[in-house]
């Protein structure tokens, strides 16, 4: 009898559970799409950002590193005036 | 298919699944497929409002004709709309009349501009393709409503409003093909092009026309990436780069301009498999997955800057007194040292400085802020420098960073923290502290958020309030340490916080080095 009732109990714990998950999971799903999906615009937003970066770099950096402060002057004034 | 028109919009009864174009007092302004902009309200009757743009002009009488594309007139009769005093006039500033363009602006379509203005649109929109392919080195192609309007009869469309040419990069990553955009860019501005950045795959050429107006001809990029073809505005799908190049050639009332490879293909792509078919109200149905996509690859660094624009240029002329953190931040400046006012507007603070026998280098990311600002200065004679500062670019801020370095200047900003993005904050923190390098502090009000409910602190909503505990671990995150903070309510916000911040120099720079290096060594 008690073998027969804790088996109901277990079926019934189950039942409960699955119907749970189904209610949940949607939801759950849902938040994590949400989610991925902001994750996903944050690491497309890098592209920028390293283009830009780069761009800096590229443009500024030679003259720099040649120690030639006129040219240096010249190229971050032209870099800039043309932003 | 009938009819009826009022305050509301379109009412039309049997099928309405065709274009139907609506003029007023005999100018064209809008055109609808009722089936698809609609809300059905009956069986067989739908609803189409008017677009938000028309509705500040809809006050007044006007006879409202109604035609489908081949002419067959719908409704034709006088309607009071709005008042109804007056008539109704869809004109801009110098009175040339405006349309909804196909994506909801209100623009100056080519039925309405003369043949003189029409030869300098495409011609300009020749010399902007001649540069970008010689110069600039890239495979431009003339696209959109123009290429739309070669193919069908050579003739630029009725209702179109601008020239949009693309080209294809060369490029697949979209790292690389923004690097490339920013060096197109620099090429068009070499050739002397007024130049407006949209995003970071496509700027706005202005070219200047005869009758006042600028027209804008949109240079976009087009590439492939992640298995699909992109191309600005949203477009995105399949087309294969031999459909692209090489270039071919399509006639536009006489001039030869290049184009993709297969045209009809190119315009399939764009418009879907009715291209043929004229459809004055088309709308594209982009997949929003390739949307999403070139949003966070490409843009997100001015989306307040149109309503800015907007809010300076609709306040143009108007008079402005200094404010009053400006006043007390004058007062403590010692006489001479240059001042940098980040977010400057146009200019009531920055003008205030220069009076006061301060040099001045004015900043505002709009357009027409900095035309105000400049135009300002020059009336008056004072020596006020403007121009534009988006800190939401990491190119501006360290160019501009490394430039205000050599001065030691006293920086200066008032209400623009609560404009900016969290990404934006960092960037003004980051340009602070490079231009105070060799001294100088940044003096800054902010309105702040408090217990209680307080009024939004700036037009339209553009404007945000921040918590002063937020903006002081940001300031500290990036070195700068807060001199003088005051939490108080003024005669133009009831909470608004002064901070002076200095950034100390952790790192000594380049030239210490060498020195103690060279002490080092003897």
């Amino acid at each position: 009898m008690s073998e027969l009732t804790d088996r109901a109990r277990r079926r019934a714990r189950g039942v409960a559970r699955r119907a749970r998950d189904r209610y949940q999971a949607p939801h759950a799903i849902e938040a994590r799409l949400r989610a991925l999906e902001e994750e996903a615009q944050e690491a497309r937003q890098l592209q920028r950002r390293v283009a830009e970066l780069t761009d800096v770099v590229t443009e500024l950096l030679i003259p720099i590193h040649l120690r030639d402060d006129a040219r240096v002057e010249e190229v971050l004034e032209r870099y800039r005036s043309r932003l | 298919m009938s009819v009826s028109v009022d305050d509301v919009g379109l009412t039309v009864t049997g099928a309405a699944d065709e274009p139907l174009l609506v003029s007023f007092d005999g100018a064209y302004v809008w055109s609808t497929t009722p089936a698809r902009d609609g809300v059905r309200q009956l069986p067989g009757r739908i609803q189409v409002g008017w677009p938000d743009v028309l509705a500040p002009y809809l006050d007044g009488r006007s006879r409202v004709q109604v035609t489908r594309t081949d002419g067959t007139v719908l409704h034709d009769a006088e309607v009071a709309l709005g008042a109804g005093h007056g008539r109704i006039s869809v004109v801009d500033g110098q009175g040339h009349p405006l349309s909804v363009d196909k994506v909801g602006h209100l623009a100056r379509a080519f039925a309405d501009t003369s043949e003189v203005v029409r030869e300098e649109i495409l011609a300009g929109t020749g010399r902007v393709l001649e540069d970008l392919r010689g110069p600039g080195g890239v495979e431009a192609y003339l696209n959109y409503g123009a290429l739309l309007g070669a193919i069908r009869d050579g003739r630029m469309l009725g209702h179109d409003t601008d020239t949009d040419v693309c080209y294809l990069s060369a490029h697949g990553d979209p790292v690389d093909v923004i690097r490339e955009s920013y060096r197109v860019e620099r090429v068009m501005r070499d050739r002397g092009w007024d130049v407006l950045r949209m995003s970071g795959g496509d700027f706005k050429i202005l070219l200047p026309l005869s009758d006042g107006r600028n027209c804008h001809i949109d240079v976009f990029v087009a590439f492939h990436a992640a298995g699909r073809f992109f191309q600005l505005g949203n477009r995105s799908g399949q087309l294969e780069r031999s459909a692209i190049l090489p270039v071919s050639t399509v006639s536009l009332h006489g001039h030869d301009f290049p184009a993709p490879a297969d045209p009809e293909a190119m315009l399939a792509f764009v418009y879907g498999p009715g291209w043929r078919t004229p459809d004055p109200s088309f709308k594209y149905a982009d997949p929003p997955a390739g949307i999403r996509r070139l949003d966070g690859w490409l843009r997100g660094f001015r989306s307040d800057m149109p309503a800015w624009s907007e809010h300076h240029a609709a306040h143009r002329g108007r008079p402005e007194t200094p404010s009053e953190f400006g006043q007390v931040v004058a007062a403590r400046l010692a006489p001479e040292v240059p001042v940098v006012d980040l977010g400057a507007g146009r200019g009531r603070d920055a003008l205030h400085f220069a009076r006061r026998g301060h040099e001045v280098r004015a900043y505002d990311f709009s357009r027409p802020a900095v035309a105000q600002v400049r135009r300002r200065a020059e009336r008056a004679g004072l020596p006020v420098t403007a121009e534009r500062l988006l800190l939401d670019e990491l190119r501006f801020v360290a160019a501009i960073g490394g430039q205000l370095a050599r001065s030691a200047p006293e920086l200066y900003s008032r209400q623009l923290l609560g404009c900016l993005t969290p990404h934006a904050r960092a960037h003004l923190w980051r340009l602070a502290r490079m231009a105070t390098v060799a001294g100088g502090a940044f003096h800054l009000e902010y309105a702040a958020t408090g217990p209680g409910p307080l009024p939004s602190p700036g037009p339209g909503g553009l404007v945000r309030r921040l918590d002063p505990d937020l903006v002081a671990r940001e300031i500290a995150a990036s070195g700068g340490v807060v001199d003088d903070q005051q939490l108080l309510a003024t005669g133009e916000d009831p909470r608004v916080a002064r901070l002076q911040v200095r950034w100390p120099r952790a790192v000594p720079d380049l030239s210490d080095l060498e020195e103690e290096i060279h002490v080092r060594a003897h």
